[in-house]
């Protein structure tokens, strides 16, 4: 092949050929590797919390810890391209945490998720969190086992999110309105927000939390004993 | 998004399902939706750069075709195309039952024909 001037997708190929029609799914590898997570996890509530780097992921789920830690045993897988320190916040508030660093990948890989179920203490856990490496692309195509994918939009962030990344709330349950504290001090309509949200993804729940001062703290936390009860009755069922 | 990881992943599976006729493939043909995050160009570029990389699959091209989103309106009991992440019927009813958009996949592998070498 020395016609390197013809780009390749503009040459045909020469000669007599065979044509295969098929449907190989790429990314099928993850969806494999997603199903045996929740094989695993029968009766734990997972939840993967993704959003914007620096909306409130982690303060969230440390005043989500200290909310619902005398109702239930939680754990939490956090991803980051580097550092511990996720991991070290939450188990300052008495969470048991994992960190995953991704390498500078990212987004988490169910295979990642897997291998990470191995080196935390399950027992007796009824609610795991995934906190996803904060970024509102690339975590949308991975499948990582969870029962509920939650979506975090900081007020600070400008309520037009929803439509510039379309992928993200319409593989989401619940879109949670963050720093909802400074919603009197920035340009930001809930409404609108999720208005728009809702055009992408009509069955999106909506729920606007201040971790900091507490607002809404309690519809998520309710929220969230809803799914765990529902997943623990599921599970008794079969 | 990460198309050098999924070129590598198509080249990885390609190897795993022809073991014995992966390096008589000289055409790939992919299908993306639109909510797949792929775009056509990046994945053009990764794909040149991984052939480089890999002597084996010089001269193999790749296509790659673009799906449109298309929803079901219950209502209307049709398909609708997906505009701008709209998710509304042309009826005003809102969807979220996507029938075509979220594929990645491989649809088409033409391989050098054995007989006629």
């Amino acid at each position: 092949m020395n016609n390197t001037t013809t780009p390749k997708s503009n040459q045909m190929p020469v000669g007599s050929v065979q044509c295969e029609n098929t449907s190989l799914n790429l990314l099928k590898a993850n969806d494999f590797v997603a199903k045996a997570i929740r094989e695993r996890l029968k009766d734990i509530c997972v939840i993967n919390i993704c959003s914007s780097p620096g909306s409130g992921k982690t303060t969230l789920m440390q005043e989500t810890g200290k909310l619902l830690g005398k109702k239930l045993h939680i754990a939490v897988l956090v991803g980051d391209p580097e550092t511990e320190r996720d991991a070290v916040r939450m188990r300052e508030v008495g969470i048991n945490a994992l960190q995953i660093v991704t390498g500078g990948m990212c987004h988490i890989e169910a295979q990642m998720i897997l291998q990470a179920l191995d080196h935390i203490n399950l027992e007796n856990v009824d609610l795991l969190f995934i906190e996803n490496v904060g970024n509102l692309v690339c975590p949308a195509a991975f499948d990582l086992g969870e029962d509920f994918r939650v979506t975090l939009l900081a007020s600070t962030e400008g309520d037009d999110k929803p439509k510039k990344y379309p992928r993200m709330f319409l593989t989401s349950e619940l879109m949670l309105v963050s720093k909802a504290d400074l919603l009197p001090y920035v340009p930001f309509s809930v409404e609108a927000v999720s208005t728009d949200a809702r055009e992408v993804n009509p069955n999106l729940e909506v729920i606007s939390v201040s971790s900091l001062k507490g607002e809404g703290m309690e519809t998520w936390c309710s929220w969230l004993m809803d799914k765990v009860e529902a997943k623990k009755a599921q599970k008794n069922r079969t | 998004m990460h198309e050098t990881g999924i070129i590598q992943e198509m080249f990885d599976l390609l190897q795993e399902e022809y073991p014995t006729r992966f390096q008589e493939i000289v055409k790939v043909q992919l299908e993306a939706g639109l909510l797949s995050n792929i775009q056509p160009i990046l994945i053009q570029n990764a794909f040149e750069a991984y052939v480089l990389d890999h002597q084996r699959f010089q001269g193999v091209e790749l296509e790659v075709k673009v799906l449109p989103i298309l929803a079901f309106c219950d209502a209307c009991k049709l398909s609708f195309e997906v505009i701008f992440h709209r998710f509304v019927c042309s009826c005003g009813k809102p969807s979220d039952k996507v029938v075509q958009g979220e594929e990645l996949r491989i649809t088409q592998i033409i391989f050098k024909s054995k007989e006629h070498e």
